[in-house]
């Protein structure tokens, strides 16, 4: 008897990639992504063009439907079969993923705004930014993390084909995994792949150098940061937040210990691993928040949806009197 | 995606896995370890070799080994600093390939020999 995909690959990740492949978004929602720009009057063309990917999107919606999966894996149903209602439910015509992610999508999403923060540093430190807004496209990392490589390399080179249509030339990434994803691996499948990916601290830190803007922030306050994997050591930047970190006024910053932070930091176990493996995913983020909360601070600074997500939903598990935000969000709040 | 490119594949990931020195100093540093040797990277790595090479281990065991990693990197950069040129986190993604590509031949033959 030989085995068939479903066997062998957790069920979670071709859920994903058929979602990815489908409708082009990393958690199924046929929703506009593009709700949060509509006030902002981003125009599709300009020098630079910033990429806001699935991540911050739609990750309400995926923070709901882990949560969702996490009650239903306890009631003794396997991730399997939570998929295969919502597959069969598909099929006679009901969105089922769709309306759970709507009805377990959190209120108060504190996603959307790290996006129109972004948006706004950028403009405060004078770039020209536009952004794509329907027509982005998924970046399609979660599938080559997944093992799906061919389907990758397909979407990918769709992908890229998108690009050149709007006459992309320089990217701006703020999702880290989607940016490791356009710059380092894009190449490997597309042959002369000329776009220039930049993640949005590299630019942040180069405009603040040029400009000399002295960010402030109105109450003095301790934070700690938590590297993300794929920024610290898929995209290398670990000196770049901590720069910046220490650019704000009124900030003192407490670091871990040089092996656990940097480029060393732990991971914290959110993304991918909980698609698959939500109990280890959650044992894996209590012993970061524990390392975390050893520096006494009272605001774990991030860069990552997924960690923020993972970080929030264990805080709040610890019962720890701290909060989560983003670098860009922080920035964005003391930069005047 | 042919026999013979899957047989390059596994030929890729094994050679990788040699390379790898048996310092263990990943197994401690492995986010996820909790104890047990496959839950951490050299676990996963010996399992990769034992698996392709040897055909020990089932598939579902091999699988949830592999995906159970985060990915995360921090054991590669260990290496990374020791010039050990083994590469475990492409290595543990290689693998999940090879698993996929694997499956995905096996389901273009049946689906071959049904008339």
């Amino acid at each position: 008897m030989s085995k068939s995909l479903k066997d062998v690959i957790p069920v979670g990740h071709i859920y994903i990639k058929d979602n990815i492949l489908e409708k082009d978004s990393l958690a199924g929602v046929s929703e506009s992504k593009a709700l949060w720009a509509k006030d902002l009057n981003l125009p599709k063309k300009a020098e630079y063009t910033f990429f806001a990917a699935c991540g911050y999107q739609h990750m309400k919606y995926v923070e709901g439907m882990m949560g969702a999966l996490k009650s239903a894996s306890k009631m003794g149903m396997g991730m399997g079969k939570v998929v295969g209602i919502s597959k069969a439910f598909g099929k006679v015509g009901v969105d089922l993923t769709g309306i759970t992610a709507k009805i377990t999508a959190s209120k108060d999403d504190p996603y959307t705004p790290v996006l129109i923060s972004a948006i706004s540093v950028l403009r405060k430190l004078g770039l020209d930014v536009g952004y794509l807004h329907e027509e982005e496209p998924c970046c399609g990392s979660p599938m080559y993390y997944a093992g799906f490589e061919d389907d990758y390399a397909e979407h990918s080179r769709k992908n890229y084909e998108i690009f050149e249509s709007f006459g992309v030339k320089k990217l701006i990434g703020l999702v880290p995994a989607c940016t490791a994803s356009l710059r380092d691996y894009y190449p490997k499948y597309i042959e002369g792949y000329d776009l220039e990916v930049q993640h949005v601290l590299e630019v942040v830190v180069q405009k603040l150098k040029k400009t000399g803007v002295k960010p402030k922030v109105k109450e003095n306050v301790k934070v700690t940061y938590h590297d993300p994997c794929q920024l610290s050591r898929y995209l290398e930047l670990t000196d770049e937040p901590r720069e910046i970190l220490k650019s704000i006024e009124g900030i003192e910053l407490a670091d871990l210990d040089p092996e656990q932070c940097g480029k060393w930091s732990t991971c914290c176990g959110g993304g991918g691993l909980e698609a698959t493996h939500p109990e280890l995913a959650e044992r894996v983020g209590v012993r970061r928040v524990e390392e975390l909360l050893e520096t006494g601070a009272s605001v774990i600074v991030s860069n990552c949806p997924a960690c923020e997500m993972q970080l929030t939903k264990v805080t709040k598990k610890l019962n720890a009197n701290v909060k989560v935000i983003d670098l860009v969000r922080l920035l964005d709040e003391s930069l005047e | 995606m042919s026999n013979s490119e899957l047989a390059e594949l596994a030929k890729e990931i094994t050679d990788n896995v040699q390379r790898c020195w048996k310092c263990r100093m990943c197994v401690e540093m492995c986010p996820t370890y909790e104890g047990w040797f496959t839950q951490s990277t050299a676990g996963r790595l010996m399992a990769i070799n034992l698996y392709i090479k040897h055909g020990l281990g089932s598939e579902e065991d091999l699988s949830n080994m592999l995906y159970s990693c985060t990915t995360c990197r921090r054991c590669q950069e260990r290496c990374r600093i020791l010039s050990t040129d083994c590469s475990p986190a492409d290595t543990i993604l290689k693998a999940r390939q090879y698993l996929v590509r694997k499956a995905e031949l096996k389901g273009e033959r049946n689906h071959e020999q049904i008339p």
